[in-house]
């Protein structure tokens, strides 16, 4: 059974529940459990996460690490391994868990695999699975030594909901990054506002050419009174603005009824989209990873399909 | 200005993919190949700083004959010569063995800025840019989608979730690894597939970059890949268009939203 570290995260000055989600799978595996987190004034934080599973908590605490830096929080986290000498190592998969990962894994020459979904035990050794090519297969993987490192899809495990007292130890950081941070800020949000919409119709790929959203899709968006949305690939080739994305980097949404229309859907579209009520897929690969998070669907041409739906809508409306 | 940038091949967007007969990878025969998207668009962040002024864009891959291919792609695009390195023990490379091989071509030259796309299309690891980074002990920056080159620095913007963007400022040299959609690919001209012919294609092996096959074992294996296993999944309706149609319409008015 792994002894594992999990590295915690505070977003927005509270924990991360993918945090109580690393604990769930550390947890579920047997073995001694211990965290780190990094932060500034996170006392409080520290204590939740101790009360919440997460064992004995290394409390990283140091005005340098109110940011993320890649610098300051590889050295930290390097700093609670050689404290620690953990065999397992679980970091989020969020954008500063990907980003500081792989850079610890170097520094370490260290084994390493990124947005695991599952951790078994097997055998005495460790079985880590994946998604690969964008969702269309999934992948069993094994990481050789010690320590590993291993970063979770963030909402793949449920949290743990246990209350278990652990402890608080300090953890003396002097954190130094040569990249300096100087703001956050908001995408231009514009005025296309999808989070509040009750009928979202979103286009993809799969409509081949930008034209196409306002010649096939826009009937059917205007017959349901719908708003609509793409996936982005659609946004990156600039066929419509980025407040028209829906995924993990646009818009998280949970409309009554999503019609997904020449979607694939890539895991960052469906983690925009899936805790829709109703989802209705088109799609002319039966195999599409958007058919298994869909309600419905239909593996057939777009193209004959959705004029066929705008009309049947119309009609439907009298 | 000198500036790596680093490339994969993988296999074409729309090439059907099957499960190869040893049940560890896909079938790689028969299909198309093409550059990732995400190294595309680090390609173009390169070549417009190379548009802009003095810069020399050197661009790198792993692979075996049909990466060529590729290479020639960018040197169309505008790169000014490439290196491919390939060596039959690369053929199961983890990402840090991938990062360990390009590490050791960047540092026979003085690569001011390092470009990578932030992962593959294949894998979807995104590993080997922070990797690579920390091999040659330059700072970082992933999920780029800005960038601003001014005095030896560079202003960058990273994606956050939920259309945050963290705004840093990263000294040169440095390594940014370019999120889908910073820029507007180019395509190869006519004219610059001509002169792609004529620019050095350097081809390298391992012991030419002071690595063997041992150096670079990997320690991440592929036990196996599968399809995914269909939970509930939808129900897949069948049918004519109109038939099709008139279902979905019942299960909208059904909720109410007719």
């Amino acid at each position: 059974m792994p002894k594992t570290l999990i590295v915690g995260e505070i977003q927005g000055g509270s924990l991360r529940e993918s945090t109580l989600e690393l604990v769930a799978l550390a947890r579920g595996l047997g073995g001694d459990v211990v965290s780190v987190l990094l932060g500034s004034g996170i006392g409080g934080t520290a204590e939740e996460l101790s009360n919440k599973g997460g064992g004995k908590v290394l409390a990283a605490d140091h005005a340098g690490l109110e940011q993320y830096s890649a610098d300051g929080y590889a050295s930290v986290i390097r700093q609670a391994i050689e404290q620690e000498s953990p065999d397992l190592i679980l970091i989020g998969n969020t954008p500063s868990g990907w980003d500081v990962a792989p850079k610890l894994a170097a520094a370490l020459d260290a084994g390493i695999i990124t947005d695991v979904f599952k951790i078994e035990e097997a055998g005495g050794d460790l079985l880590f699975t994946r998604r690969l090519f964008n969702g269309k297969f999934d992948g069993q993987f094994r990481v050789a030594g010690t320590p590993k490192i291993a970063t979770v899809q963030p909402g793949a495990i449920n949290a743990y909901e246990g209350s278990d007292a652990g402890s608080v130890e300090a953890l003396s950081a002097a954190p130094e990054s040569r990249t300096k941070f100087l703001e956050l800020r908001t995408a231009a949000a514009g005025g296309h506002d999808l989070t509040k919409a009750e009928i979202i119709v979103s286009g993809g790929r799969g409509l081949g050419k930008p034209e196409n959203f306002e010649a096939v899709l826009k009937p059917l968006v205007e017959a349901l009174g719908a708003q609509m949305g793409a996936s982005r690939p659609v946004v990156d080739a600039g066929w419509l603005p980025h407040e028209y994305q829906v995924g993990s980097s646009g818009q998280v949404v949970q409309p009554k009824l999503y019609i997904a229309v020449g979607i694939s859907g890539a895991i960052q579209h469906l983690v925009g989209m899936k805790n829709s009520n109703f989802i209705i897929a088109i799609n002319k690969d039966p195999d599409a990873p958007i058919f298994e998070v869909a309600d419905m669907g239909a593996a057939v041409d777009l193209f004959e399909l959705v004029p066929a739906l705008a009309k049947a809508v119309a009609a439907a409306k009298g | 200005m000198k500036i790596l940038v680093c490339l994969k091949q993988v296999p074409h967007k729309d090439a059907r993919l099957e499960i190869g007969s040893d049940g560890t990878w896909i079938k790689e025969d028969g299909i198309k190949f093409e550059i990732n998207d995400y190294d595309n668009y680090a390609l173009e962040e390169a070549l417009r700083l190379k548009d802009a002024g003095e810069a020399e864009v050197v661009v790198a891959t792993i692979g075996p004959d049909r990466v060529t291919q590729s290479l020639r792609t960018a040197l169309g695009m505008g790169a000014d010569r490439a290196i491919h390195v390939w060596d039959d023990s690369l053929a199961n490379a983890d990402s840090l063995g991938i990062a360990k091989v390009l590490a050791a071509v960047a540092k026979e030259e003085n690569f001011d800025v390092v470009f990578c796309g932030l992962m593959s299309d294949d894998s979807n690891y995104a590993m080997v840019g922070p990797m690579l980074a920390q091999l040659l002990d330059i700072p970082h920056v992933t999920a780029v989608v800005k960038t601003d080159f001014e005095n030896g620095a560079v202003k960058v913007e990273k994606e956050l979730e939920g259309g945050t963007l963290e705004v840093s400022q990263v000294p040169l040299p440095c390594l940014l690894a370019v999120q889908t959609g910073i820029n507007e690919v180019r395509y190869a001209s006519l004219k610059g597939i001509m002169q792609a012919k004529k620019k050095p294609l350097d081809k390298k092996a391992l012991s030419d970059i002071g690595l063997d096959g041992a150096a670079v074992a990997p320690k991440l294996s592929i036990e196996k890949i599968y399809t995914p296993p269909k939970g509930e999944g939808a129900n897949l309706l069948s049918g004519s268009a109109d038939e099709i149609a008139t279902q979905m319409v019942g299960k909208i008015k059904e909720l109410g939203l007719l």
